[in-house]
């Protein structure tokens, strides 16, 4: 018997929908990020703002870049709905590190979908995502070393300033 | 034409030279490309069938489905959901798409 569905999809349906999930996820992140890039505009974190709208441009490439492998291999990929985005922030501080709990949701639900693949050997989902992995240690790479900075300078006086002068240098 | 799973009332199946699959509804066969029975399942495995048990969020106790672009209307009682989620998770399973279909999407 001729395999109709193997012929036209070449991932497994665990894993689009794992995918889909995933889809959902960076375009969650992207609306999080623009939402504290105007966070940043309105409390005169400027540096730190164009930083939020990079970072908001990148997550939405992500989230295309699972959208179209979905495509390539014959999946449906489904755009997703968004809701429930925090606009408000205590601080700069707080900004950040709430950036980095979503980068941190954002990793473990990769390695998710890296296991999952692997049990349904999925050789084609695992190998699409190792690109992923590695993006995901850069960007909480990226976090950390601005929340250190942030510890090191300290918020008093001109320290704010100092801080979103700073931000600059990761912005690449 | 090859059937591929037969639930209480629905069967799927697959006809090689069209180069696509049929769902039998009982009342009504459905043609449909991979692409569609993927939107179909999409929908189907969406529907929260706890909704059916609660009069605030489901009155009625039926779901409104439409398939294919918009080509066929059902309204599915909650047995009919269960049973078509049922030929959706077995169906995908025989056609090779899918493992474990339930407990990995979770």
């Amino acid at each position: 018997m001729k395999d109709i569905a193997r012929q036209s999809m070449s991932i497994k349906v665990e894993s689009m929908d794992l995918l889909n999930g995933q889809i959902k996820m960076e375009a969650h992140a992207s609306a999080t990020y623009l939402a504290m890039a105007s966070w940043c505009e309105q409390n005169g974190f400027f540096t730190s703002a164009k930083f939020f709208f990079k970072q908001a441009e990148e997550e939405r490439e992500h989230m295309m870049k699972i959208f179209n492998f979905l495509v390539d291999t014959g999946g449906n990929p489904i755009s997703p709905e968004i809701t429930d985005i925090n606009h408000d922030y205590s601080s700069i501080t707080d900004v950040f590190e709430s950036t980095l709990e979503h980068e941190v949701k954002v990793t473990k639900s990769i390695h998710n979908i890296v296991k999952k693949a692997r049990e349904t050997g999925d050789i084609a989902t695992e190998r699409f995502l190792d690109w992923f992995v590695m993006e995901q240690v850069e960007e909480e790479n990226t976090i950390r070393d601005i929340l250190d900075m942030i510890e090191v300078t300290g918020t008093e006086g001109v320290g704010l300033q100092m801080i979103d002068n700073q931000v600059a240098n990761w912005i690449e | 034409m090859n059937v591929i799973f037969q639930s209480t009332y629905y069967t799927l199946y697959q006809a090689i030279d069209e180069r696509c699959f049929y769902i039998d509804f009982g009342n009504k066969t459905v043609r449909m490309s991979l692409c569609q029975l993927l939107s179909l399942r999409h929908k189907v495995m969406n529907i929260n069938i706890e909704d059916h048990f609660d009069s605030d969020l489901n009155s009625h106790g039926f779901e409104v489905l439409m398939l294919c672009n918009k080509a066929h209307l059902f309204i599915l009682n909650t047995l009919e959901v269960l049973d078509l989620k049922n030929l959706i998770e077995n169906g995908f399973m025989e056609i090779g798409l899918s493992v474990r279909s339930v407990e990995l999407t979770r």
